[in-house]
């Protein structure tokens, strides 16, 4: 039972951090249709400034945070505005900034590479790592940290999309666009906030997960793998639904890893197998948009 | 168009007298430099292992430069970027051979220099890895022209069983990550602990890009194990493990192989690693490794660690059997470095020595690997040496 509920915390976690990087695409392929792979390189990028910040420069860990965040701001702003609105501006088909952003991807790595060498960076814990126990439950104290975290951020979201008027017109552009555009709705606006948000959501992401496994210039493939399976189990449509398949995806492979009586190499393939049933079975994946229901 | 035809007749011959110069040029600087080539990876999954290899080996060039170079010649270090890529690794060696070196020193993965082989043998052009361990690299290919002086896998794998022999472990656990070289290193510790008697009573692996390592280590807490041997090179899952470790009330003497010898963990796992005991083949108090420490520290301002003795020893070694050739004609530099013997570099602990014994091509000393323990953050004291 022990292990059982010590599972629960770390799954819950991981899921967490799986749920936020599906939330930085969602964020991204709701208003505009493309996905930016470059996801898993912010959530780098994040990690990296965490370090800076908050090893390098010893700042304290919550005044570092909303800086990491006003960082990605910028970072997402500008791969927009240089990469995907001039593309766009000038009736490029989706395909184009999509391989656009792949490019950014490398460009991101190497950057990193480039500025901090191959070494893993210490990035610390919000409160150490400690561990913390909750009556039944217990984890690390990051781990509770990275929880509390992702559901502020989700709970925050979705109220974005359903109480405030620039989330209703984030909606509105992801139903239709042209038709948002005739209403009035600056698509450009929409475009380069959808990708400062989803840097941001992508970069708290890498910060978070960095504290436990250390910032380093490889980390963003697996995280970009991990994000983009999490939004195809919950689906592209809402909120929740990133949430919802980052915790599928995180219980699936940790309880498989932990309890099922197979080798433990096979069980690391759990994450692709159901990246491609979701994709055979239930492509538009769990939770479909509110448009979409009958 | 007679203007026209005249301007490109003069362009052509401006061009190929350019040619001429240049090829001149080279082949006089070629004449006047002992040209070395190293194959590295700046950009993909063995950097973080080659680009401190890569400043031992250029820290060497400029030591043996500083004393007047080799045959009386400066050592032009050529560098080629495979990004650890088996085929660009082929290509890079190519490139080498055509730019005329007399040697070629791989400090990328080790398929990358398997690969690289393919181009040793063909031209037979002196090939060695001084860092790679990977126990097949001379024996898959039957290449008279390749040497490996990093220490094999299977004597750091040796030398931590020695050690856990004499602590009379019988029942361990063993964990891993998915890297190529993490899985072949986690079949040799599993072979040698069951020929040793040993029961291996779990097996685990990390795969790459994890963010918890808790159910692998809570399904080794379940084995209660007498030993947990750490056989992954990958830094951020072995963080992992000791985190989960840690984390999940473990007390079980953890012994990590060569990875955890890289000071990087010092930062990257504070408080994760007192009593953590690895292997290594570094002794910082050997006296020849003291002095390359100071020697290095004063000329790049900054402490080396084993990985650039590694890159240090190559460098010095291929030097010792050019100089032994009295020249840079590849067979008999071949030759040379075949025969050395009783050499003494860097790594190894004290009185190890690198020679390549019974016409075999890996040369690191058997007995030279040492085990040290983690005393608090930092690298402490070694606690057992070789295979005894």
């Amino acid at each position: 039972m022990r292990d059982f509920l010590e599972l629960l915390v770390s799954a819950t976690a991981s899921g967490c951090i799986y749920g936020l990087l599906a939330l930085a695409y969602l964020l991204m392929t709701r208003p505009t249709g493309i996905i930016n792979f470059a996801v898993g390189e912010w959530g780098m990028v994040g990690a990296f400034t965490g370090f800076v910040l908050l090893s390098a420069w010893e700042i304290p860990y919550f005044l570092g945070l909303p800086l990491v965040g006003a960082v990605m701001l910028l970072v997402g702003w500008g791969t927009e505005r240089l990469t995907v609105r001039p593309l766009v501006e000038r009736g490029a088909p989706v395909l184009a900034p999509i391989l656009s952003l792949l490019g950014m991807l490398v460009v991101f790595r190497e950057l990193v590479s480039v500025g901090f060498g191959p070494d893993p960076r210490p990035v610390p814990g919000a409160f150490g790592f400690g561990r913390l126990e909750l009556g039944l439950l217990a984890g690390s104290y990051q781990s509770f940290f990275i929880i509390a975290c992702a559901l502020a951020v989700f709970a925050g979201t979705w109220l974005f999309f359903e109480r405030t008027l620039t989330g209703r017109s984030f909606e509105a552009v992801a139903i239709d666009r042209r038709a948002a555009a005739i209403m009035g709705i600056n698509l450009a606006r929409v475009t380069a906030l959808a990708f400062a948000a989803g840097a941001v959501v992508a970069g708290l992401a890498g910060l978070l997960v960095s504290a436990n496994v250390s910032a380093h210039y490889m980390m963003g493939l697996p995280l970009a793998i991990q994000g983009f399976t999490a939004l195809v189990i919950g689906g592209v449509g809402r909120v929740e639904g990133a949430l919802l398949g980052g915790l599928i995806l995180a219980f699936t492979e940790q309880f498989i890893v932990r309890y099922a009586p197979i080798p433990a190499g096979l069980a690391m393939g759990v994450p692709l197998v159901l990246l491609i049933l979701f994709l055979l079975v239930r492509p538009t994946g769990l939770l479909t948009a509110r448009e979409a229901r009958a | 168009m007679t203007v026209l035809i005249s301007n490109i007749r003069r362009q052509a011959a401006a061009a190929v007298l350019g040619a001429a110069l240049s090829a001149l040029a080279l082949g006089v600087q070629a004449q006047t430099t002992v040209r070395i080539g190293m194959i590295t990876d700046k950009v993909g999954p063995a950097k973080p292992y080659a680009e401190p290899v890569a400043l031992g080996a250029a820290f060497a060039v400029k030591q043996i430069n500083a004393q007047g170079g080799l045959l009386g010649r400066p050592i032009e270090l050529l560098t080629e970027d495979d990004q650890g890529r088996p085929d660009v690794s082929a290509t890079a060696a190519r490139k080498l051979v055509d730019q005329g070196v007399a040697f070629i020193l791989s400090v990328s993965l080790t398929p990358a220099t398997q690969q690289a082989q393919s181009v040793s043998l063909e031209t037979k052009t002196p090939h060695m890895t001084p860092s790679n361990s990977g126990d097949t690299l001379t024996t898959q290919i039957d290449n008279p022209n390749f040497w490996q002086t990093g220490p094999l896998g299977s004597t750091q794998i040796a030398t931590l069983l020695a050690y856990a022999r004499a602590k009379n472990f019988k029942r361990v656990a063993l964990i891993t990550d998915n890297s190529d070289l993490g899985q072949l290193i986690n079949r040799f510790f599993k072979a040698g602990l069951e020929k040793a008697g040993i029961q291996v009573v779990a097996e685990e692996v990390v795969p790459r890009g994890a963010n918890t390592a808790e159910p692998q280590m809570q399904k080794i807490r379940a084995a209660t194990p007498e030993a947990l041997f750490m056989a992954g090179v990958l830094t951020p899952e072995n963080v992992l493990i000791l985190r989960a470790y840690r984390q999940l009330g473990l007390k079980t003497p953890v012994l990590g192989n060569y990875n955890l010898s890289v000071p990087q963990y010092t930062a990257v796992a504070k408080g994760l690693l007192d009593g953590v005991v690895f292997v290594d083949a570094f002794d910082p108090a050997k006296p020849e490794t003291a002095r390359f420490i100071e020697a290095y520290r004063k000329d790049a301002g900054a402490e080396p660690y084993n990985l650039m003795g590694y890159g240090y020893d190559g460098v010095m070694m291929v030097a010792d059997a050019i100089r032994r050739a009295g020249s840079t004609d590849k067979e008999k530099v071949r030759a040379a470095m075949q025969a050395s013997t009783g050499y003494v570099g860097v790594m190894g602990g004290t009185g190890a020595t690198y020679q390549f014994r019974e016409g075999k091509r890996t040369g690191f000393d058997p007995n030279g690997m040492v085990v040290r323990v983690y005393e608090g953050d930092r690298q402490g004291r070694v606690v057992h040496v070789g295979l005894k």
